[in-house]
């Protein structure tokens, strides 16, 4: 546990100091350093421990999702510091806090520790996706912070109530009480609506698609392969400590299909891997729903890596060619930036044998036969989605590979890892059933392409709405299950 | 009885201003909205740790059960924590008053 803590307190030190002194570059490579030496030092993990003593210390555990989560911090925050090393010191320095914000979020497991690490990030969050000034930009981040106080109002309400009936903060020890009665029921479901709203479930939190998109690359990269999955894991441990599962699993039914949805009809490139985060979430939150710990963590490693270079490659093809639209930009892509695109779209669709098609297999394993269907029609909307890439597969001139090589072997690397220690994904069956379901979701998008019907736009009025509405009804439905 | 009003007058200053946050047009009034509801969760935290006939925990104040400490500990870190969230929106605020000329939301999403 001290190991953990000193690498936290090392990763915000070092933030600190490389805003002072001006040395963003430096202080988050030291970061790393010191992040990987700590992560090497309490590895196999540590039970639940309380800083600062009971009764009144913060829980904080290192089983999988701390370890699953520091792995990946670590390896996006080396992608992305190597991908822009040249860029300024001061946004090196708020992307090594937003780092260190995460690999706390990871081991935490008290509620109001929790509370205050997903407001850290969404503040950092927000900085960071303004950080260039530009109005689009500074519109998106502007509606991240509206909407994420509204959830973590409500949070702090059910945090209030839980609190108030039991006493307890950490989740560790308010799984082991009862929580039946109506206070903490309401109370459950508050803190649920709240992180959905802050992690950007659909209807929920409707602000994500755009503050990702609009936001410079790196930011994306670790907004969608980072931040995304500390909000997953908040709510993965709530959904430890309250009888929350059959919300989760609605909620990620709906947010697997509303987010294809809006990802097939979107034409801007890196809104449209927006879009397709909130889709992703939904494969997330079904294994959350039914129980599936660890193959939400591998999903999440695996999302994390193929968005995470897609976002790269997007961003780096947006910045290049000065336009956004998927149409305009074909043939404007540099070439490595191209070769990212074409295997993070391969991984996503769920092919073998990249990252995605490992995640998948193990995410559906001995599940029973609707989870798997479900499962199948989520590959299928994703893979027509992502259809519409095809003419951008084609790179033109030369470009750096920097970040998007580190990236691609990762994909690459944890595909093959999920193939070599799992013979079922190996069945000609699992690598026919991949094929087939990407196949007819190319034959979907072919289908659709010219009469898909328009979706009502996501204007910030509407999401609010929609994120009061959906808290509140997902309120009620806690009490009655 | 003083506790059961403090709990509800937060429930009531959350729901106003959620209401002012989804009905305003207009981003400060939206903000201050924002400020009014989370003025609210604040408030019903530290009405929850009131209970009839308890002092306040602060040591030496005399004989008698106390209130319990840890909400308004908590507390003190959400203030802290919507103060920077407020200061950080006014600042973004500002900046889209400078490139865009307005402050009304509607108007900002249409012209994209």
């Amino acid at each position: 546990m001290n190991a953990a803590l000193a690498g936290i307190l090392a990763y915000f030190g070092l933030g600190f100091l490389g805003i002072v002194f001006g040395k963003g570059r430096e202080t988050a490579v030291l970061a790393i350093l010191a992040g990987l030496v700590s992560l090497g030092l309490w590895a196999p993990g540590f039970p639940e421990e309380v800083v600062g003593g009971p009764p009144w210390g913060i829980a904080v555990v290192g089983d999988f999702w701390a370890l699953g989560i520091w792995g990946l911090a670590l390896f996006l925050h080396a992608a992305a510091l190597l991908h822009v090393w040249p860029k300024d010191q001061l946004r090196h320095a708020l992307i090594t806090l937003l780092v260190g914000t995460s690999l706390a979020g990871g081991i935490s497991r008290d509620l109001f520790n929790l509370y205050v690490v997903l407001e850290l990030s969404s503040l950092l969050s927000v900085i960071l996706i303004a950080y260039e000034g530009r109005s689009a930009a500074v519109w998106a981040a502007l509606r991240y912070l509206f909407l994420a106080g509204l959830g973590m109002t409500f949070y702090l309400f059910g945090l209030g109530l839980v609190y108030g009936r039991t006493g307890l903060l950490s989740l560790g020890a308010l799984a082991k009480v009862e929580t039946g009665d109506m206070a903490s029921r309401i109370g459950a479901g508050f803190l649920l609506a709240g992180a959905a709203t802050k992690t950007g479930v659909f209807l929920l939190g409707l602000w994500l698609p755009k503050a990702h998109g609009r936001a410079p690359t790196e930011v994306s990269l670790l907004l969608s392969g980072l931040v995304v999955k500390v909000g997953v894991v908040a709510m993965a441990r709530l959904a430890e400590a309250f009888p929350l599962g059959p919300i989760v699993l609605a909620l990620g039914i709906l947010t697997g299909f509303g987010g294809i949805l809006y990802a097939l009809r979107e034409s801007d490139l890196k809104t449209m891997l927006g879009h397709s985060t909130v889709s992703q979430l939904g494969y997330m939150l079904l294994g959350l729903g039914v129980g599936a710990g660890e193959g939400v963590l591998v999903y999440a490693v695996a999302h994390g890596l193929f968005k995470g270079l897609l976002f790269l490659c997007a961003g780096e093809a947006v910045e290049k060619s000065g336009v956004r639209s998927i149409a305009e930009l074909s043939g404007k892509i540099p070439r490595p930036a191209a070769l990212g695109l074409a295997l993070g779209s391969l991984a996503i669709a769920g092919l073998p044998p990249l990252a995605g098609f490992a995640a998948k297999g193990l995410l559906g394993l001995g599940q029973p036969f609707w989870v798997k269907a479900v499962l199948y029609a989520f590959s299928l909307g994703t893979a027509a989605s992502f259809s519409k890439l095809l003419p951008l597969f084609r790179g033109r001139g030369g470009g750096k590979f920097g970040g998007i090589a580190f990236l691609s072997a990762g994909v690459l690397a944890l595909g093959i890892l999920g193939l070599f220690l799992f013979p079922e994904l190996r069945g000609l069956q699992a690598w026919g059933e991949a094929f087939f379901a990407a196949g007819l979701g190319f034959g979907t998008y072919l289908i659709l392409r010219e009469r898909f019907p328009p979706l009502p736009k996501l204007s910030l009025d509407r999401a609010f709405l929609a994120a009061l509405l959906a808290s509140v009804i997902l309120s009620a439905f806690v009490l009655f299950i | 009885m003083e506790a059961l009003s403090g709990l509800s007058l937060a429930v009531v200053l959350a729901a106003l201003g959620l209401w002012v946050m989804v009905s305003r047009r207009n981003l400060v009034w939206k903000l201050l909205g924002l400020g009014v509801a989370s003025g609210g969760s604040i408030l019903f935290l530290v009405a929850l740790s009131h209970r009839p006939g308890v002092r306040p925990p602060i040591l030496g104040l005399g004989p008698g059960p106390a209130a319990d400490p840890l909400p308004q500990a908590l507390v003190l870190t959400a203030i802290v924590i919507r103060f920077a969230t407020l200061a950080l929106a006014l600042a973004l605020v500002i900046l889209l008053t400078e490139h865009r000329h307005t402050q009304d939301a509607r108007r900002l999403e249409e012209e994209e």
